[in-house]
């Protein structure tokens, strides 16, 4: 299970960057910093898939770059089945596996490569990595272009790559940052089966996304952050009661709208 | 590191543009240095010496035989001319008329009978480079003067047979003490020093370039760092990369030098330059070998800082092009003539393995200067090493 308690993360500002009007209204920007993140908490039990909504620039990515250890919270804490993944970074990376719609391959790379390297990294002996890259071939269908290199691939491949990529090292919590934003229908349809696949095996999953029949189908929690605060974390069902109709849209622009609202009467 | 180093290694083997810049140039670049310069100097010389200048003289009843020679030279065409000014002359010949004016004074037989001294004037452009028609005139003055001294002395009652020895009492041989390589070496080893160690920075900035801005670009990046090996073990792959294609550009530099300069010698004769190329050891060209180490070292690092900051390619390429003006500054210091491998000089970065590098190549070099110089070197580059990797550990580089 992952659990993530008060997180926080601010950027320092440039002396000489000046803020435009818009920035300005942003509760987030002090003189000297953006507090990009501000106080984010939620949990997620094994076999679940949560479901990471806000509007853009609301702080999803940096809490998922905090989640993967790519950046270093200011405070807060983060468990991923039991390591502290601020004390063990290299332990918790282990157990980690990343996916983001714009994560990239190495051009001059196979497919097979392109994984076999990731394995490597993750310490992976030779033979177990061969097998493993195997079944997941057979798994994502990717026998017929494994051995070609990724700049002659086709979205699609190159997805399915990706994919194979993030879990290779058969990680205990999969992180997707927008999986699928920008990706034909096809394409998106795999990253969807992918999460299924994931869901089936009880692996947790926690993914950030703008669509909401993404969130319908597939979720089991959700949690909804605006200017770097977790404003709702919950189950699906409690989120769909945030709305009289039960729906999604609604729940979600309500939440938003009570959050701002509690907001300027703080601020006042 | 190693697992980072290899596969990058592989993309690099891989990838056409990377074997043009570290293999075909510096393989191609000296023949045709070579061939573009013997090709320019030597038309350019043959033309100059084969122009015929158009001269005008002025009293050239007073110097018949002198007027005579000139006529019959083949670099020579008369032109006449009312002018007998200087200043006038001299517009004339910036407007093109004729290219060379000789202004004999009017009283110069009469003061020659009385052996006193004359003053000619020769009024031409002297910006010329290539200045022939000057060696072709001199040529023909020094025998002209040679006869009147002779002419002269004859007529005062010298024994002809002893003209030479009053002329010129003292004839002065000059015995050089430094042999051929040190010569050649002179002129040619800061020249190599000055290709050797651009082509170390450019070398490694393409696969600099790559691995750090490449890597944002392509959004490699973000999966590289959350994989369990830690960030230090990431940059210091990417750096030995660098540094090896930064190397192995060197590397086939020297050889294809020595190789070319072998061919070269061997096709016009100029068994100088080949035996100078042969008489230059194994260990030297180890010792200007690891020389070059720890600046290919200070360059991969900063290239690799560099490359980590900038956001794309394009950028990273805006941050070298003033990396290589500043490169140069020390490397034009140490081609400057008189700067020599001293004690001061060999605190200045850069410069320092230039001259040392030349120092090498000439056989005179002090083996307690080159150990200073190469272990400030290795000191300069362990701190740009340290700072790259602590660099790699900034958020607000890798995610700006």
């Amino acid at each position: 299970m992952i659990e993530i308690k008060n997180l926080a993360k601010s950027f320092a500002i440039g002396k000489g960057s000046k803020l435009s009007e818009s920035e300005k209204k942003d509760v987030r920007f002090s003189k000297t910093a953006f507090h990009s993140v501000r106080d984010v908490s939620f949990h997620c039990e094994q076999g679940e898939v949560l479901g990471l909504l806000g509007p853009n620039g609301a702080g999803k990515t940096t809490t998922l770059r905090m989640l993967s250890t790519a950046l270093k919270p200011d405070a807060g804490s983060v468990f991923i089945n039991g390591v502290d993944v601020l004390k063990q970074p290299l332990k918790a990376r282990q157990q980690i596996g990343f996916l983001s719609s714009d994560t990239g391959l190495y051009g001059k790379l196979t497919a097979e490569e392109n994984i076999a390297y990731f394995g490597h990294l993750h310490g992976m002996k030779s033979a177990l990595l061969k097998q493993r890259i195997d079944e997941l071939f057979t798994l994502l269908n990717m026998h017929d272009f494994a051995n070609r290199r990724a700049d002659n691939m086709s979205t699609g491949m190159k997805q399915k790559t990706a994919i194979a990529r993030a879990v290779v090292h058969s990680p205990k919590v999969v992180i997707l940052d927008e999986p699928t934003t920008g990706l034909d229908i096809m394409t998106t349809q795999t990253v969807l089966d992918f999460i299924h696949s994931l869901k089936a095996l009880k692996t947790p999953v926690i993914f950030s996304t703008h669509h909401l029949d993404e969130v319908a189908t597939l979720c089991d929690r959700v949690v909804v952050i605006d200017q770097g605060v977790s404003t709702f974390a919950g189950s699906i069902d409690e989120f769909r009661a945030c709305s009289e109709q039960g729906d999604l849209r609604q729940s979600f622009l309500s939440v938003i709208n009570q959050a701002q609202l509690a907001e300027t009467q703080g601020a006042a | 590191m190693w697992q980072v180093y290899l596969k990058e290694l592989k993309e690099l083997l891989r990838d056409k543009k990377t074997l043009i810049f570290v293999i075909l140039l510096p393989i191609l670049i000296f023949p045709v240095i070579f061939a573009v310069m013997g090709l320019v100097m030597s038309s350019t010389t043959s033309k100059a010496m084969q122009v015929e200048h158009r001269y005008a003289i002025i009293n050239p009843a007073q110097a018949p035989e002198f007027a005579e020679a000139l006529y019959y030279h083949k670099n020579f065409t008369r032109v006449d001319t009312e002018l007998t000014e200087v200043d006038a002359l001299a517009d004339a010949i910036r407007q093109g008329d004729f290219d060379v004016a000789l202004v004999i004074p009017a009283d110069f037989q009469q003061r020659q009978s009385a052996v006193e001294q004359s003053e000619w004037q020769l009024i031409y452009n002297q910006s010329s480079q290539l200045d022939f028609m000057f060696r072709y005139f001199n040529e023909l003055m020094d025998k002209y003067t040679e006869d009147l001294q002779v002419n002269n002395l004859t007529q005062l009652g010298v024994d002809p047979d002893r003209l030479h020895a009053i002329l010129n009492p003292v004839d002065l041989k000059r015995v050089d003490t430094a042999d051929t390589r040190e010569n050649i070496g002179e002129k040619i080893g800061a020249l190599i020093a000055y290709i050797l160690i651009p082509l170390c920075l450019m070398g490694a900035s393409y696969p600099a370039i790559d691995m750090g801005a490449g890597e944002k670009e392509r959004g490699t990046l973000e999966t590289l760092l959350i994989c369990p090996v830690s960030r230090s073990a990431i940059v210091l792959g990417k750096f030995l990369i660098v540094l090896s294609t930064g190397l192995a550009t060197t590397l086939i530099t020297v050889v294809s030098f020595g190789v070319w300069a072998a061919v070269i010698g061997s096709f016009t004769g100029m068994d100088v330059v080949a035996n100078v190329v042969s008489s230059i050891s194994v260990l030297d060209l180890s010792l200007i070998f690891l020389m070059l180490l720890p600046t290919s070292a200070i360059f991969a690092s900063l290239l690799l800082a560099i490359s980590i900051y900038a956001k794309t390619f394009k950028e990273a390429q805006n941050y070298m092009s003033p990396l290589s003006i500043v490169v140069f500054v020390p490397l034009v210091a140490s081609i400057l003539p008189g700067v020599e491998l001293t004690k001061t000089t060999a605190m200045i970065p850069l410069t320092n393995v230039a001259l040392a590098i030349k120092e090498l190549i000439k056989g005179t070099v002090d083996y307690g200067l080159l150990l200073m110089i190469f272990a400030s070197t290795v000191v300069l580059a362990a701190l740009f090493i340290a700072f790259c990797v602590h660099w790699f550990q900034q958020e607000k580089v890798l995610f700006r």
